[in-house]
């Protein structure tokens, strides 16, 4: 028994799950997913762990990066977060501790193992959802509480902490010979893929942040002001806000006059048919 | 207001009883989710409480209850308590006897889910969790514990204050809050934090990629690096270049996250292997 890996490798497995998207102890996804979850804190956390609080977050940060924009859009995901981020940084810092090999992990991770233990658990759940249907139906409090919470929570624990320690626990000799044997030329791709790699989470973000493609120069204002400028983060989120502030005046004086008065004659006759107004499609 | 039916008066609910359906549905709002069903029982869950007040001697409305609220759902859960709010206003109305019909709270949540899980993304996912997360990035530079603890206090706050704010204010404005969603100037409101977003990510793009060419050029009978000759044109140009090809390639050419982690291998290898980075 390796007790000095046994308690790192088990806190990780736990926080593996708590970091879930499903996991509903920390508030849902405010403390959950979105905190717990994020390969920053999974980093700051593992780093305690492991007893090296700042190799874990040098790990977190180059997971982190790639992952800024990890979607979670109608229970779709493009990677698997938290398998990613505990997985990934659990094995590097089990191993090596070098940010690079975490976020290579990390990746290989996320995209399979993550994914199909994703969806994997996606499917299962369909299972507890059709006795939640019942138990809603037969008056059964019980029943919801049992099938929406507690077995499924369950099912996910086993889903989550367990494979990640058996991974951590068990893969360390693995990953040791691997990192070993990987020659020079590969290392080296490795590293300069760590710094390229989070153009896909920015570029993802892009995507979802730029509806018109014109907005594409607040994006090179943004750039070159940390680029050029060499401005800190918080003092570029203060110009941005200007800029929003600037954005929403505008908007606000140029169309919106017209567009008041119109709302405010429709407001007047149209308030009454609630019901037909919101099923109108064309609303939305 | 007094039920005609029954002698005993039904009471509006008590500030701890709309808070039990607040955090009721803000703890588990995805702890049973499949593709199928989504959040879907987590209403039903929240509303537990509220039909054992209500509805205790009355199996059949009770039954209908849990019911309406067992049906798909799916939507931004931190901001969606709008929704949440709106429809605690209506189930007490209905449950107090006056004049609601009980496919109402069913077409509110039916019609408002998908426009507000497009804002609710888009501001959550898309603009304050990245400029938190940035921020907590560039205090996190060399180790510093001080990035993720600023991150964990920041949102730890904000996110259950969004939910909290929501529902209540869907609360109190009832369906009269179905305009602010819909209305201009909630578009113009949207729009304007969507201009911060881009900016943000923008920064963000020249904080964290990181991509520098080794290769060196003839410059005036001297070779110089390339890098120290690409900065003084546009520093981060290599970056730049490589975040507007994956916006490209996601974007417009639609290719999942999978293909561009393969497409960005195959250029880096390439690269190295020829001696560029």
């Amino acid at each position: 028994m390796n007790t000095d890996l046994l308690f790192p490798a088990l806190l990780t497995g736990i926080f593996c799950y708590l970091g879930a998207i499903e996991t509903p102890w920390l508030f849902g996804m405010s403390g959950g997913f979105y905190i717990v979850g994020r390969p920053l804190i999974a980093g700051f956390l593992i780093g305690i762990f492991f007893g090296d609080i700042k190799a874990g977050i040098l790990c977190g940060l180059a997971v982190q990066a790639v992952f800024i924009a990890n979607l979670s859009t109608g229970g779709a995901t493009n990677s698997e977060i938290t398998y990613a981020a505990y997985g990934g940084i659990g094995l590097a810092m089990a191993t090596t501790k070098n940010p690079a090999i975490a976020l290579t992990l990390a990746i290989l991770i996320g995209q399979t193992f993550g994914l199909i233990f994703y969806n994997g658990r996606m499917a299962l759940y369909s299972f507890w959802n059709n006795r939640a249907d019942k138990a809603a139906n037969e008056n059964n409090d019980h029943g919801i509480v049992l099938n929406h919470l507690i077995y499924p929570q369950i099912t996910t624990f086993i889903l989550r902490a367990v494979p990640v320690f058996l991974a951590i626990y068990f893969g360390k000799g693995l990953v040791n010979w691997l990192i070993h044997s990987i020659p020079q030329e590969v290392t080296h791709i490795i590293q300069v893929l760590g710094g390229v790699l989070p153009a896909l989470g920015i570029a993802l973000l892009m995507s979802i942040v730029i509806k018109n493609k014109a907005h594409l120069i607040f994006f090179m204002a943004g750039f070159v002001l940390l680029s050029f400028a060499k401005l800190s983060m918080i003092a570029i989120v203060f110009l941005a806000a200007l800029v929003a502030y600037l954005y929403y005046y505008a908007s606000a004086h140029s169309n919106g006059t017209d567009y008041q008065k119109n709302e405010s004659s429709q407001g007047g006759t149209g308030s009454t048919d609630t019901k037909d107004e919101y099923e109108d499609d064309d609303l939305f | 207001m007094m039920n005609r039916d029954t002698s005993s008066p039904k009471k509006p609910l008590t500030k701890h009883e709309l808070n039990q359906i607040w955090y009721r549905w803000g703890f588990t709002h995805l702890s049973s989710m499949s593709y199928e069903k989504i959040q879907a029982h987590a209403w039903a869950y929240s509303y537990i409480p509220f039909a054992r007040k209500y509805y205790h001697d009355e199996p059949e409305k009770k039954r209908r209850l849990l019911k309406r609220h067992s049906m798909f759902y799916n939507t931004e859960p931190q901001t969606g308590q709008l929704i949440n709010g709106i429809v605690a206003s209506l189930e007490e109305q209905i449950a107090l006897g006056n004049n609601v019909s009980e496919e109402m709270p069913v077409n509110i949540k039916a019609t408002l889910m998908g426009p507000l899980a497009g804002i609710g993304d888009s501001i959550i996912q898309g603009i304050v969790v990245p400029i938190l997360l940035s921020i907590a990035m560039s205090l996190a530079s060399g180790g510093s514990p001080l990035g993720p603890i600023f991150y964990i206090v920041t949102y730890g706050i904000l996110g259950p204050m969004i939910s909290y704010i929501a529902f209540h204010s869907g609360y109190r404005l009832g369906v009269n809050a179905i305009d602010i969603i819909v209305g201009e100037n909630s578009k113009r409101i949207t729009d304007a934090f969507n201009i911060l977003g881009v900016m943000v990510v923008g920064a963000l793009a020249a904080n964290t990629i990181v991509l520098k060419t080794i290769a060196k050029v003839p410059l005036g009978g001297k070779t110089k690096p390339l890098e120290s000759v690409l900065n003084g044109i546009f520093p981060g140009l290599l970056p730049l270049i490589i975040v507007l090809f994956g916006w490209w390639l996601v974007s417009s050419k639609q290719y999942s996250a999978t293909k561009v982690i393969l497409i960005l291998t195959v250029i880096v290898t390439i690269g190295c292997l020829i001696g560029l980075f």
